[in-house]
């Protein structure tokens, strides 16, 4: 702020002192020129007098001969003082404006403005860089969580797109480069209450430079990164960026888990999701002959798991050459020509995987024409095509921003999230079933909330408290309502973090320990309810024994008296 | 050589030669203290303020801020010079016109001083 004050100062400079200049010039004549007064005796105004002239005369007020008709002399002077003064006020007024209107200036105003908003926020925020179709879905997400989000991108009707979003609280934006360290730290990276950064734009140099310079200036905060190229990643990685985000690779692993346990599919889908929304049930793909249409970074992702899922694959390849691919069909998989070629007689499922909609979806459709219980893969580029898509209802929509937006959600909003679906991963099909079905009974349908409890004087002192008066805590303490010891919340624990050593799904009767920590999985209202338990020790108490803690010293004095009569 | 610097002494140290100028002379009498001496002061005290704007550095700041001093004390002159000046003079106003001007030519010479140091720790 302060300098745009100086800015305007600096620029104000010159108009500034040609008023002075005219002013002093035209006040000074005026005193000098001789008049006559009402009896016609010889008159000199005072400098004051003529200021006052001057005043309204340069301003265009124009009140008239006061106090006394001009002379001759007076009037030369003041056609004179009006051509000077007018012109001076005008080229002044119109420096003014056309600072107002000065883009830099209006840079500078907005990026304070930025910075202050930034620096304004008193409670957790994440950084999104990029607020593409990934970038909006994610601050969408993270907004519908009550979670702050600071956001930049490089394209001013992106910002403009986001001011005329309706979120929750409201997101500060910024029309800037991300690659530059100062725009990051107007962002909020030293900020105390930031919580981490998720690079998302589409350009990977640019992520990369991100991840450099946050592990530089605040090595402390956890980056994602959106890496699209192999090289950027193992880029990213060799310097410590905590997670990167290959949305083809991701996906590949996602197509395959789906094959070989839907269920653990499911539920990472499902605790990832928006809060809210409902879980929709897929059917897992089938083993057997393929035809992926499109060997780029996508098609390579899909037939590299579709292979070690145990699936044959024939490739549709249009330009061969630019993705290095051997053992292809030429051709695009538009026409049914192609696709007769690469055997969809004996197909069981197709892959439409190239980078453009209108082609997949004819992919997609001829094959469908050709054999019509054909599974289908679409890849889904751009989200102004989703009414397309959802009209054509392929088995899997696959879009990259829904995908980087899921894994974003997973890592940011609780990083034991993220441990629970990579431990979860290696559990069974029918475990993940057996989880999902006990989630549906306690919580509903719909997406539940996750959150993460830390047993730490910090953040549990209700807890320490009783650990320090030498009380065994169970789990199930945790689980109780706390205006109802005889009710539940509905909330399910599903993973217990004890150093080193990882539960999952720790029992009720679980003892727990000095910093556990432990992840939760409930509706939303288990969710507001559940600080209190583990901050007012009052409320503990009552849920663990049963027995309302008085208050006041009086009362306690009451209290102890009569157990002791007792 | 820099135009600039010239112009910049030039109009500081002039804001301080006139100040000084109406300053001197018996305190009371409006003959040792002419208003158009008063008048030139005044622009010039406002030419060197502008003249001061958009300084980042502390010194800057500084000189800035001794300028609006003297300005608001030359004005406050003026203005009393104007309300109770003219035929009913009285040797108390014009008294206190003085004072006032004797206040900003203090400031005027803080900001001569800050300009002599500023040369100084230049050394080029």
């Amino acid at each position: 702020m302060n300098s745009i004050f100086f800015l305007i100062l600096r620029r104000l400079r010159a108009p500034l002192i040609t008023l002075i200049v005219s002013y002093g010039i035209a006040v000074f004549g005026f005193t000098l020129m001789p008049g006559l007064d009402a009896e016609g005796r010889p008159w000199h105004m005072s400098i004051f007098e003529a200021f006052y002239v001057i005043s309204y005369t340069a301003t265009t007020i124009g009140f008239g001969e006061i106090p006394y008709a001009f002379s001759q002399d007076q009037r030369l002077w003041m056609t004179f003082s009006i051509y000077l003064t007018v012109i001076s006020w005008f080229y002044a007024i119109g420096k003014i404006i056309a600072l107002a209107q000065d883009p830099a200036l209006r840079q500078a105003i907005t990026v304070a403005r930025f910075s202050r908003a930034v620096q304004g926020l008193h409670e957790r925020f994440y950084i999104v860089c990029g607020y593409g179709e990934t970038g909006s879905l994610l601050v969408g997400a993270l907004d519908s969580k009550g979670i702050r989000v600071v956001t930049l991108d490089i394209d001013q009707e992106r910002i403009n797109e986001l001011e005329l979003q309706d979120y929750q609280a409201p997101v500060p934006g910024l029309c800037a480069d991300a690659k530059l360290p100062d725009i990051l730290l107007q962002a909020g990276i030293k900020h105390p209450q930031c919580g981490g950064i998720a690079a998302l734009t589409n350009d990977d140099h640019v992520n990369l430079a991100v991840a450099v310079a946050v592990k530089l200036i605040s090595p402390e905060l956890p980056v994602l990164c959106r890496a699209e190229h192999t090289e950027t990643a193992a880029n990213m990685a060799s310097f410590g960026t905590d997670n990167i985000i290959n949305p083809y690779e991701l996906f590949g692993e996602h197509l395959a888990m789906e094959i070989h346990s839907l269920g653990t599919y499911l539920l990472h889908e499902w605790l990832t999701g928006v809060p809210g929304t409902t879980l929709p049930s897929p059917t897992p793909p089938p083993v057997g002959n393929w035809i992926v249409c499109g060997y780029g970074r996508f098609g390579k992702a899909v037939v590299k798991n579709l292979e070690l899922e145990g699936a044959s694959i024939r490739i549709i390849e249009a330009q061969p050459e630019l993705t290095g691919c051997e053992n292809y069909i030429l051709g695009s998989g538009t026409e049914a020509r192609t696709l007769i070629e690469a055997g969809i007689e004996n197909a069981v499922g197709i892959v439409a995987g190239t980078d453009n909609d209108i082609n997949n979806l004819s992919i997609a459709m001829t094959a469908l024409e050709l054999k019509p219980d054909l599974f289908v893969v679409i890849r889904k580029n751009r989200r102004f095509n989703s009414p397309l898509f959802r009209q054509f209802n392929a088995d899997i929509t696959m879009q990259l921003s829904d995908i980087i937006a899921h894994e974003c959600l997973a890592h940011l909003i609780s990083p034991m999230l993220a441990q629970f679906l990579h431990l979860a991963r290696s559990q069974s099909n029918a475990w993940a079933n057996q989880l999902i079905s006990r989630l549906v009974e306690v919580v509903g349908e719909n997406v539940p909330e996750t959150w993460g409890a830390y047993l730490n004087e910090e953040r549990a002192p209700a807890v320490m408290s009783m650990f320090a008066q030498g009380k065994t805590v169970h789990l199930e303490l945790l689980t109780k309502d706390p205006s109802n010891r005889e009710k539940r919340l509905y909330i399910v624990p599903l993973l217990l973090i004890r150093g080193n050593q990882s539960m999952l799904l720790p029992e009720l009767d679980t003892v727990l320990e000095a910093d556990d920590r432990i992840l939760f999985c409930g509706t939303q209202t288990a969710r507001a309810a559940h600080p209190l338990l583990v901050l007012n020790q009052k409320v503990l108490t009552y849920v663990q024994e049963g027995v309302e803690v008085p208050d006041s010293l009086v009362w306690r004095w009451l209290v102890a008296r009569r157990q002791k009569r007792a | 050589m820099n135009l600039e610097k010239v112009a910049f002494g030039f109009f500081i140290v002039l804001a301080m030669t006139l100040n000084f100028g109406f300053f001197i002379g018996d305190i009371g009498n409006p003959e040792y203290h002419h208003a158009y001496e008063l008048y030139a002061a005044i622009v010039v005290n406002l030419i060197a303020t502008v003249l001061k704007f958009g300084d980042r550095t502390q010194i800057g700041a500084i000189h800035l801020s001794t300028s609006l001093v003297a300005d608001l004390q030359l004005i406050a002159a003026a203005v009393i010079w104007a309300a109770f000046g003219g035929e009913q003079m009285t040797t108390s106003t014009m008294v206190s016109i003085v004072s006032l001007s004797g206040g900003a030519f203090l400031a005027n010479v803080t900001s001569v001083i800050l300009l002599i140091i500023e040369t100084i720790m230049l050394r080029r």
